[in-house]
């Protein structure tokens, strides 16, 4: 579907699923994406992008386009990963392992990746999960650690000793 | 090399964070230690590899079955509980009217306007039903089978005793007692509709 995202964005608000379906499906990718890399589990990553997108609905009345929809989205997106590991603290922490590799391929289904990409992408998984969110959230989507301390609650401090704690671990991880 | 206090400035220098007077001592720094230009460059390798990570990445499934029943669900919950809710003040206060309406009305006075306020009264009641029995008849088959005839058992007995004051009424229309057991027959009507609208819709 190739239609003007802004009138999506408004068919959306008036309550037409069918415009919310095609912003769902120009925004599955990158939301799935973000939540993989934060919950580093594909079960988990599939029920926070749904998470995710049923918040968006019931909070699209909100948006007034100050921020682009994606970024918006984007937020929203974290805070559905954070609100969710907080009820799933007495679960048991789920990383990858090396048995499914597969879990982070890239769209398409074919494994386009480079090998070191691959490699970077199970240390970020394999990551203790606070220093995880803070490295993928600044590292990879480029958040600054004033938006990270704002969107995790944590202070910006905080923020730039996981960061720093995640690359360590990551450099060791890499050159083993 | 260095202690973590350096390793901490490496990576905000990485990040171009540093304030001027902090970068212009690691440059100084890095000019003389090979290991931390190497630290550095790792750094840097590592912060482009990630950003270079592809951004998007499609599920192995659909998820919009799943996001769609979920967002339909809750419309259709708000819904029936902006109804609910509505039908039950409508019923409340067209009750609460009507009862004042029957017994306002001094016996003695009833016969100056007769006929006037019960027809409104009684008209206020069928319309309320009605309107409730219509919301209980699209949400019915949310209800187990059992439940839907109990509930037509006990409307049937309502309706019964609803007839039988009417007919009395209209034989003696100055009756208060017979306004009491019709006020009091029309009101279980409405309050078990109400229930079963709420039920059917929760």
């Amino acid at each position: 579907m190739h239609s003007d995202p802004t009138d999506l964005i408004q068919r959306a608000q008036q309550g037409d699923r069918t415009a919310f379906e095609a912003l769902y499906r120009a925004h599955a990718g990158r939301v799935y994406a973000l939540c993989l890399r934060l919950t580093a589990d594909r079960a988990l990553a599939e029920e926070r992008t749904q998470d995710a997108f049923v918040r968006a609905w019931e909070r699209l009345a909100s948006f007034r386009g100050e921020s682009a929809f994606s970024s918006w989205l984007h937020r929203l997106t974290v805070n559905a990963v954070l609100l969710g590991r907080r009820a799933e603290r007495r679960r048991e922490q789920r990383v990858f392992t090396s048995d499914d590799p597969a879990a982070l391929e890239r769209p398409g289904g074919a494994d386009t990746s480079s090998g070191s990409a691959l490699d970077l992408e199970r240390a970020v998984a394999a990551l203790p999960a606070g220093a995880r969110e803070v490295f993928v959230l600044h590292d990879v989507e480029g958040y600054r650690h004033e938006e990270i301390a704002e969107l995790t609650g944590i202070a910006v401090g905080t923020s730039k000793a996981q960061l720093f704690r995640a690359r360590r671990l990551l450099r060791e991880a890499l050159n083993r | 090399m260095t202690g973590p206090h350096m390793e901490t400035k490496l990576d905000e220098y990485v990040d171009g964070t540093l304030a001027a007077h902090d970068r212009a001592s690691v440059e100084a720094h890095l000019a003389e230690c090979a290991s931390c230009r190497a630290g550095v460059a790792e750094l840097q390798s590592l912060s482009a590899s990630a950003a270079r990570l592809p951004k998007s990445i499609e599920p192995r499934r659909d998820l919009w079955p799943g996001i769609g029943r979920r967002i339909g669900q809750r419309a259709t919950w708000n819904v029936q509980r902006f109804w609910r809710g509505a039908w039950a003040a409508a019923a409340a206060l067209v009750l609460a009217v009507g009862i004042y309406r029957l017994f306002r009305v001094p016996r003695s006075d009833f016969r100056v306007g007769e006929g006037q306020g019960w027809v409104a009264v009684q008209a206020d009641f069928d319309r309320t039903t009605s309107e409730l029995g219509l919301i209980f008849a699209a949400e019915r088959a949310r209800l187990r089978p059992e439940t839907v005839a109990l509930l037509e058992r006990n409307l049937a007995i309502i309706d019964a005793a609803i007839a039988e004051s009417r007919a009395a009424l209209a034989r003696d229309p100055a009756s208060a007692e017979l306004r009491q057991l019709y006020a009091a027959a029309a009101r279980q009507k409405v309050e078990l509709l109400r229930w079963a609208a709420r039920v059917a819709a929760s």
